[in-house]
């Protein structure tokens, strides 16, 4: 049983990844009132990279993406897909905290070997990026923790089960809303896009990509976007489950099923309320972004914080 | 624009000026360019718009224009400051043209010397960088002269180049 | 259009894969430059095609010079051109790559353009409207199948020809030769 949670978990990661990469062009382009490209657009693309002969720079460049692929996998087999969790029994959300920034340094290491000055200044806005979104997210976490008194993701998830969703529970309202500010961030959708900025630094880190590098960088972009809203539809979401009416048929493969379905069903919802946002705003700099997320989003995150306490 | 004219022709000598709707055009000989366009510079003229040639062939001569303006600082003060543009005009030999840059009063002359410098062929001493600026290639005879043939430059140069089968 | 036919998918995706995601680098040349923007904004609509513009030549595979070449140009053209991945195709838009157009007898422009880099079509006019970059394309899309658009092979098999001609214009150039 194992064994097939641990192949089909980052199979479903990479086809939902892919999916919301096409779902996000063709909704932006309704928004923009013209017909968009298909929804399968990034298979084509993908299929069309890995036939193009490129250049390599090296063996880090070809290292660096895999790092980071690696990266992101693990962290998939982390993270509960409805009731399947294939790795994670206890201490499974400090896991994913720590594995979850070799995504963005296996990228830097290869951009920093491409030699490019665009590179360079894409990989230390990603990292600034980074540093700035983390600091909220970790007093999120904190609070969240608190509240549960568990580090093990699975065991939120049942929690919320029974007793309700996180976000609509009074002491983590707070951090609920604080998530959703620092969300565009984490994701890389405007007005955070400042890291693969296509007009003003060239792409940033993919500028020097081309053909079967590119193609690892889109899968990789793709399940980026799912362990961001993953983690939010895990722990304020009640991920899997829908008010607790399912849990009678939790261990049956029905019940799985069931699960997988309405865990992807809320990742859409929060997926296209994200692209309302990201069509309507501008692009931030960094400084603004640095302004932005060490005072809203952690001010809020820190009272609920100090509230969570107070209260437990 | 009287009392300027007067002015200049009091300083100078061999000057000689013209007046058209209000545009005052000053031909000088070519040893006086450096003092009439500081002159003018500190009456108040300080912004030099551009440095143009013309190729007279008949009369063997290169003829270079400068137009200087004045900056409008404060607007209540436009009725009185009624400064519109200064043209002053040299003529140097065509055979071998060297004149003086004028960078130590105007900065911004750099680019248009350069210009000058890549498409008619004149050298102007003191200038830092005398390199091309929009061209590659290496002309016989600069290109804007009027004795420069372009049909058979361009049948010379493009078309011997044969087309890759 | 047969996007949507899966056999020819199945049979030789690489094809499929090349005709249905052309991604044209957002090189701005000449006086052209000014349709490409309406075609890439809501009124016509390039992104249906497949066709969107991207930000560096590593990740490109179509090329589009619009508008006259000046000989400084043609150092950024070559350049670009070498940058990209290997299938790769050219589109001359305008009449002055075909053959020097309104500036036919200038000293400083490029008159045919295909003695420098390999072209695999024309489209003609001073402008042409943006409907004539779909036109392009659709007709790339038949050269494709036809296996005729292999601009990219002429270039490595004849490449001394090409350099030979590059070395004419500029003299000696800064770059090493790309294949030797």
């Amino acid at each position: 049983m194992n064994i097939i949670e641990i192949i089909l978990s980052p199979l479903i990661a990479l086809f939902t990844g892919i999916f919301f990469l096409g779902l996000a062009r063709k909704i932006m382009a309704r928004i923009h009132w013209r017909y968009g490209p298909p929804i399968y657009q990034p298979i084509i693309d993908i299929i069309r990279l890995f036939s193009q002969k490129a250049m390599s720079h090296g063996f880090i460049f070809e290292m660096g993406l895999i790092l980071s692929l690696a990266g992101s996998i693990l962290v998939i087999l982390f993270l509960p897909i409805g009731t399947m969790c294939p790795l994670s029994t206890g201490g499974g959300l400090l896991v994913i905290l720590y594995v979850m920034l070799l995504g963005p340094l296996g990228i830097a290491l290869s951009g920093g070997e491409a030699a490019n000055p665009n590179t360079s200044i894409g990989i230390s806005r990603k990292f600034i990026l980074a540093l700035c979104y983390e600091v909220p997210l970790l007093l999120i976490l904190l609070t969240v923790m608190t509240h549960y008194n568990t580090i093990s993701i699975i065991k939120i998830v049942e929690r919320q089960s029974i007793n309700g969703w996180s976000f609509g529970s009074l002491p983590l309202l707070l951090s609920g809303i604080s998530y959703v500010l620092i969300l565009p961030a984490i994701l890389g959708i405007r007005p955070f896009e400042v890291v693969g900025a296509a007009q003003e630094i060239s792409s940033g880190p993919q500028a020097e990509y081309g053909g079967k590098y590119l193609a690892f960088n889109t899968i990789e972009h793709g399940l980026n976007e799912f362990i961001g809203i993953a983690l939010f539809v895990n722990l304020f979401l009640g991920g899997g489950d829908l008010f607790g009416v399912f849990s009678r048929i939790t261990n049956t493969v029905f019940g799985n099923i069931v699960g997988i379905i309405v865990f992807l069903l809320k990742m859409i919802i929060v997926f296209v309320m994200g692209l309302f946002i990201n069509a309507v705003f501008p692009r931030f700099r960094i400084e603004q972004a640095i302004k932005y997320l060490w005072i809203w989003p952690t001010l809020l995150a820190f009272i609920g914080l100090i509230i969570v306490i107070i209260v437990n | 624009m009287e009392e300027l004219k007067n002015n200049i022709k009091s300083s100078f000598d061999k000057v000689k000026i013209t007046i058209t709707d209000n545009i005052m055009i000053i031909n000088i000989d070519k040893n006086g360019i450096v003092t009439i366009l500081s002159f003018l510079k500190n009456i108040g003229y300080k912004h030099l718009a551009l440095i143009s040639c013309v190729d007279l062939i008949k009369d063997n001569k290169l003829e270079i224009i400068y137009i200087v303006s004045a900056y409008m600082d404060n607007d209540h003060e436009f009725k009185e400051k009624e400064k519109r543009n200064i043209i002053i005009k040299t003529r140097i030999p065509r055979d071998k043209p060297n004149f003086m840059t004028v960078m130590d009063i105007f900065e911004n002359a750099e680019p248009y010397e350069r210009e000058l410098h890549e498409l008619f062929g004149i050298y102007f001493q003191g200038h830092p960088r005398l390199t091309p600026l929009f061209l590659e290639l290496e002309y016989e005879v600069p290109p804007f002269r009027k004795d420069f043939d372009t049909r058979k430059f361009v049948k010379d140069f493009y078309e011997d180049i044969p087309a890759v089968e | 259009m047969d996007r949507n036919q899966l056999k020819k998918w199945f049979k030789s995706p690489a094809k499929m894969g090349h005709k249905y995601s052309l991604h044209a680098i957002y090189f701005c040349t000449g006086c052209g430059i000014i349709e490409v923007p309406p075609s890439i904004t809501a009124r016509w609509d390039a992104e249906r095609f497949g066709v969107i513009p991207v930000a560096t030549p590593r990740q490109a595979n179509l090329f589009l010079i619009t508008g006259y070449v000046s000989t400084k140009t043609l150092k950024a053209i070559i350049r670009t051109y070498e940058q990209m991945p290997e299938p790769k195709f050219t589109v001359g838009f305008g009449s002055c790559p075909i053959n020097g157009g309104m500036y036919w007898d200038s000293y400083n422009t490029i008159k045919k353009l295909d003695k420098y880099i390999p072209i695999d079509g024309w489209i003609a006019g001073c402008m042409p409207r943006p409907e004539a970059i779909f036109v392009a394309v659709t007709h790339l899309w038949t050269l494709i199948d036809k296996d005729m658009a292999n601009g990219y092979k002429k270039y490595r098999e004849k490449y001394k020809y090409y350099r030979a001609n590059q070395e004419k214009i500029f003299g000696t150039l800064d770059w090493p030769p790309l294949f030797s």
